[in-house]
C-alpha cells in the first residue's frame, strides 16, 4: 500500500514536472504593432470644436522639429570683413566730436542712436538725459543685441563676399536644444497621424456638398482629381487645382461641381491644427462611379 | 484575421500618408440633391409687356425645377437686385442665400425683334460659366426661355438639355363611352397646346420624325387602320401604307428616311419597313405570331420589338435588315412597347405582371432591368431628347381618364404634366433646330 502511494506520488510529481518543463514553451515574441489612431469625439465636443470663441486662448504652434544641436559656428562670414572696414570709417567721426561738442551735441545724439557705436550712444545719453539714469544703466548690458547692421558699401573687388555662402543643407532643423518631446506613437512607428475621424469628417463634408450628376451615361467622365492647399485655419490657400483633364461637357460639369463643393466646405475645421503638416496639401479624387453603377 | 484584413483594406482606402507626402482622399459618395440656383427677373429693355423679363425667368425656373436637378430659390430671399448684367454680381450676397449658381439676363425689344442675353455664374468660384445671346421674333419668347434653360442645364449637369422640345399626344375629351380623340401638340412643359386633327377619326400612336416637323401615326378613318404622315407645320397628310390588312405602331428610323410598322394579316402580324422616297416596302419578319412595336437604335443598325413567339410577349432585338432575333427580357410577366433611348444606353418598356403595369428600363443586352414606376395602368413610354426623362401615360381606372407623367431614368422625380383634358400616347420630339 505504502509503495503504491509512493509510486503514485512520484509518478504524479514526474508528470507535473514534465509538463512544467515541456509545456512552458517560450512565449511568442509580440512585436508592438501600431494601433490605429482614432479620436473619439462626442457630438457636443464636435460642435464645440466647430464653434469659434473670441476669448479662446491662441492655439500654440507646435514646437519646430530639431534633430541635432547646432554647433556654435564661428562667424567667418566674409561679409564680416566689410564690417571691419566700415568701423575704420566710423572711427573718423569720434575725433571731430570733441571739437564740435558744445554746439552739435543734440543732433549728434540723434545720429549716434542710429550709429553702431554703443558706447558713444551710452555716453551721449548720460550727458544729455540725466533724469533717466536707469535706462543708461540698463542699456550697457544689452549693446550686443542692438548693433544696427552696418550698410556695406559696394566694393567691386569684394564681389565674392556678396555671394551667399551658406550651405544648402537642412540647417534649419538644427537648433539650440533637441526637441525632446516624444511624438505620439511607437518607437518603431510613424509620428502622429491624422485620425480616421478627421479624415472621415472631411470626406463626409465633401460628400455632403458634392452634387453628382445622377444617371449620367458615361460615369468614367465624371472622375475628377483635385489638389488643394490649405491654410492652418482650414481655409483654401489658393483655388483648387484640377489634375485630371477632359473637354467633354460632362467632365466640365463634374469638375465644377467638385470645385464648388471644395469652396463651400471651407473652413475645414475638422482637421486639427496639430496635424497641419499632414493636411496642408490634399489630393482628392471625386469618383461617383459607385453611385451610378447599376 | 478577417477583421485585420478588413481594417488593412479600410486603411489602404483612406491612405493617411506620412508627413510631407500629399494626403490622398477618395470621395466616392456625393449627394443627388438638386443644385440651388437663383434666377432673378431678366432686365427688360423696351418690352411691350412689362412682365416680359419676369416671365422668361419664371419659365426657366419652372423648367429647371421640373428636371429635378435644380432647386430654384424663392425670389423673396434675394438680397441683391439685378439691374444690369454688365457688372459682376455681388457674390457674397448670393452665397449668403446658399445659391450655387446664378442666372442674370436681359431682354431687349426693338421692332418686333427680341434680343436675349444671359450669363450663368458660379457663385462660389465667382466666375462666369456661360454667357450667350440670341435674336428672335417677339412671339418666340417662350422658346428663348427654353433655349436658355437648355444652356444652363447642359453647363451644370454636363448633359444636353431637353427643354426646347415638343410633345405630340392624343387628347381625349368627352364621356368615357364616347371619347373624342384628337392629335395635339404642345411644348414639353405643357404650354402652347395646338390640335392637329378634329376628332372625326380615331387616332393612335403618334411618333415624331428626327426632323421634329413630321409625325407618323395610326388612324381609323374608314375600313382598316392605316399609317399616316403629317407635317405639323403645314397640316399636310399622306398615307404611308395602303395594303390590305391593318397597319399599326409606326415609328421613324433615326435618319427620318424610313418608317417601320407592323402589318396584320389574319391572326399574325409582322414587321415591315418602307422607304419614304422610293415607297419600297421590305418585310423584316415572317412569323405566325404577333411581332409589333418596333423601335430603332439611335445608330439605326438594330431594331427592338415585342413578340409573343416564345409564349408571352417579350422584347427581342434584331439587325435593322431583319434576320435572327435575340430575346433580351427574361423577367416575370409580359414585356411590351420597347423604345430605344436617344443616347442608346437603355430600352424603356412596359411590363405587365398579374394586375400591374410598370414602366421600366433595361440595357440593350437585357441587363440592368429597373422599374421606374408601377401602378394600375402605366403605358407608352417615350424618351426626352437627352435620354434622361421618360414620359408615359397613366390611367387610374374607374371613371377617370389617362394623364401624362414624367419620371427620371433614376426612378426619382415623378411628376404629372398638366394637359387641357385627358391625354394618352405621348411622343417626345427631338430638340428643335
Amino acid at each position: 500500500m505504502r509503495t503504491a502511494y509512493t509510486i503514485s506520488a512520484v509518478g504524479h510529481a514526474a508528470v507535473l514536472l514534465w509538463s512544467v518543463w515541456s509545456l512552458s514553451a517560450t512565449s511568442l515574441p509580440v512585436s508592438s504593432t501600431e494601433g490605429l489612431p482614432v479620436d473619439l469625439v462626442t457630438a457636443s465636443d464636435f460642435s464645440k470644436i466647430a464653434a469659434g470663441s473670441k476669448d479662446a486662448p491662441k492655439a500654440e504652434t507646435p514646437k519646430p522639429l530639431v534633430e541635432k544641436v547646432a554647433e556654435a559656428k564661428p562667424v567667418e562670414d566674409p561679409t564680416a570683413k566689410v564690417v571691419e572696414k566700415k568701423e575704420v570709417k566710423a572711427a573718423r567721426e569720434p575725433p571731430p566730436a570733441p571739437e564740435a561738442k558744445p554746439s552739435e551735441s543734440e543732433p549728434e545724439k540723434k545720429q549716434a542712436e542710429t550709429k553702431p557705436d554703443p558706447i558713444a550712444d551710452a555716453l551721449a545719453k548720460d550727458e544729455a538725459k540725466k533724469p533717466e539714469p536707469k535706462k543708461a544703466d540698463v542699456k550697457p548690458p544689452t549693446p550686443p543685441k542692438k548693433p544696427a547692421p552696418p550698410t556695406p558699401k559696394f566694393d567691386p573687388k569684394q564681389v565674392a563676399a556678396l555671394l551667399d555662402k551658406r550651405d544648402s543643407t537642412r540647417l534649419a532643423a538644427a537648433g539650440e536644444t533637441l526637441n525632446s518631446a516624444p511624438s505620439l506613437g511607437l518607437s518603431n512607428g510613424a509620428a502622429a497621424q491624422l485620425s480616421l475621424s478627421e479624415l472621415e469628417a472631411l470626406r463626409a463634408r465633401l460628400a455632403q456638398l458634392w452634387t453628382v450628376p445622377a444617371g449620367a451615361k458615361d460615369p468614367q467622365e465624371l472622375v475628377v482629381l483635385v489638389r488643394i492647399k490649405l491654410n492652418r485655419d482650414g481655409k483654401l490657400a489658393a483655388p483648387p487645382v484640377v489634375l485630371s483633364s477632359g473637354t467633354s461637357p460632362l467632365f466640365m460639369a463634374a469638375r465644377d461641381s467638385a470645385i464648388r463643393a471644395l469652396f463651400r466646405g471651407q473652413p475645414y475645421d475638422m482637421l486639427k491644427p496639430e496635424h497641419y503638416e499632414q493636411w496642408k496639401d490634399v489630393e482628392i479624387t471625386f469618383d461617383p462611379r459607385d453611385m451610378i453603377r447599376g | 484575421m478577417l477583421g485585420a484584413g478588413a481594417a488593412a483594406g479600410a486603411l489602404a482606402g483612406l491612405s493617411p500618408q506620412r508627413a510631407a507626402a500629399v494626403l490622398k482622399l477618395d470621395v466616392t459618395q456625393g449627394n443627388v440633391q438638386p443644385v440651388p440656383i437663383a434666377i432673378p427677373d431678366f432686365v427688360g429693355v423696351g418690352l411691350q409687356d412689362p412682365a416680359g423679363g419676369r416671365n422668361v425667368s419664371l419659365i426657366i425656373a419652372s423648367n429647371l425645377r421640373r428636371s429635378g436637378l435644380f432647386a430654384p430659390i424663392d425670389p423673396a430671399a434675394y438680397i441683391e437686385k439685378i439691374s444690369t448684367i454688365d457688372t459682376l454680381p455681388r457674390f457674397p450676397d448670393w452665397r449668403q442665400i446658399n445659391a450655387q449658381a446664378l442666372v442674370t439676363g436681359r431682354i431687349t425689344q426693338s421692332d418686333g425683334r427680341l434680343k436675349a442675353e444671359f450669363r450663368l455664374w458660379d457663385v462660389f468660384a465667382g466666375q462666369q460659366l456661360r454667357g450667350e445671346q440670341y435674336n428672335t421674333t417677339a412671339d418666340n419668347w417662350r422658346r428663348i426661355a427654353h433655349i436658355i434653360s437648355d444652356a444652363i442645364y447642359e453647363r451644370i449637369t454636363g448633359e444636353k438639355g431637353y427643354f426646347d422640345s415638343r410633345v405630340v399626344f392624343v387628347d381625349e375629351s368627352g364621356p368615357k363611352e364616347r371619347r373624342i380623340k384628337r392629335l395635339a401638340l404642345m411644348d414639353q412643359d405643357g404650354a402652347n397646346v395646338r390640335y392637329l386633327t378634329r376628332g372625326d377619326d380615331l387616332v393612335l400612336t403618334p411618333r415624331f420624325s428626327s426632323a421634329a416637323d413630321t409625325i407618323t401615326y395610326m388612324s381609323y378613318s374608314q375600313g382598316d387602320p392605316k399609317v399616316y404622315l403629317m407635317n405639323i407645320e403645314t397640316g399636310q397628310r399622306e398615307i404611308v401604307s395602303n395594303f390590305p390588312g391593318m397597319s399599326f405602331s409606326p415609328r421613324f428610323s433615326p435618319d427620318g428616311q424610313r418608317v417601320i410598322f407592323s402589318l396584320q394579316r389574319g391572326g399574325n402580324s409582322n414587321l415591315f419597313v418602307m422607304d419614304l422616297r422610293s415607297k419600297a416596302t421590305t418585310r423584316l419578319t415572317d412569323t405566325q405570331v404577333i411581332d409589333t412595336a418596333p423601335s430603332y437604335s439611335p445608330d439605326g443598325t438594330r431594331i427592338s420589338f415585342e413578340s409573343d413567339r416564345g409564349g408571352k410577349q417579350q422584347i427581342y432585338i434584331m439587325a435593322a435588315n431583319g434576320g435572327e432575333a435575340q430575346r433580351i427580357s427574361f423577367g416575370e410577366g409580359a414585356y411590351s412597347t420597347p423604345v430605344w433611348s436617344p443616347r442608346g444606353d437603355y430600352i424603356a418598356f412596359t411590363k405587365q405582371t398579374e394586375s400591374k403595369f410598370a414602366i421600366g428600363i433595361m440595357r440593350a443586352d437585357g441587363s440592368g432591368e429597373r422599374i421606374l414606376t408601377e401602378g394600375y395602368h402605366n403605358e407608352g413610354p417615350t424618351w426626352s431628347p437627352n435620354g434622361r426623362v421618360i414620359m408615359f401615360f397613366r390611367d387610374p381606372g374607374g371613371d377617370g381618364g389617362p394623364m401624362l407623367y414624367t419620371v427620371d431614368v433614376t426612378g426619382r422625380n415623378e411628376q404629372i404634366l398638366k394637359t387641357p383634358s385627358y391625354a394618352s400616347d405621348p411622343a417626345w420630339s427631338p430638340l428643335l433646330q
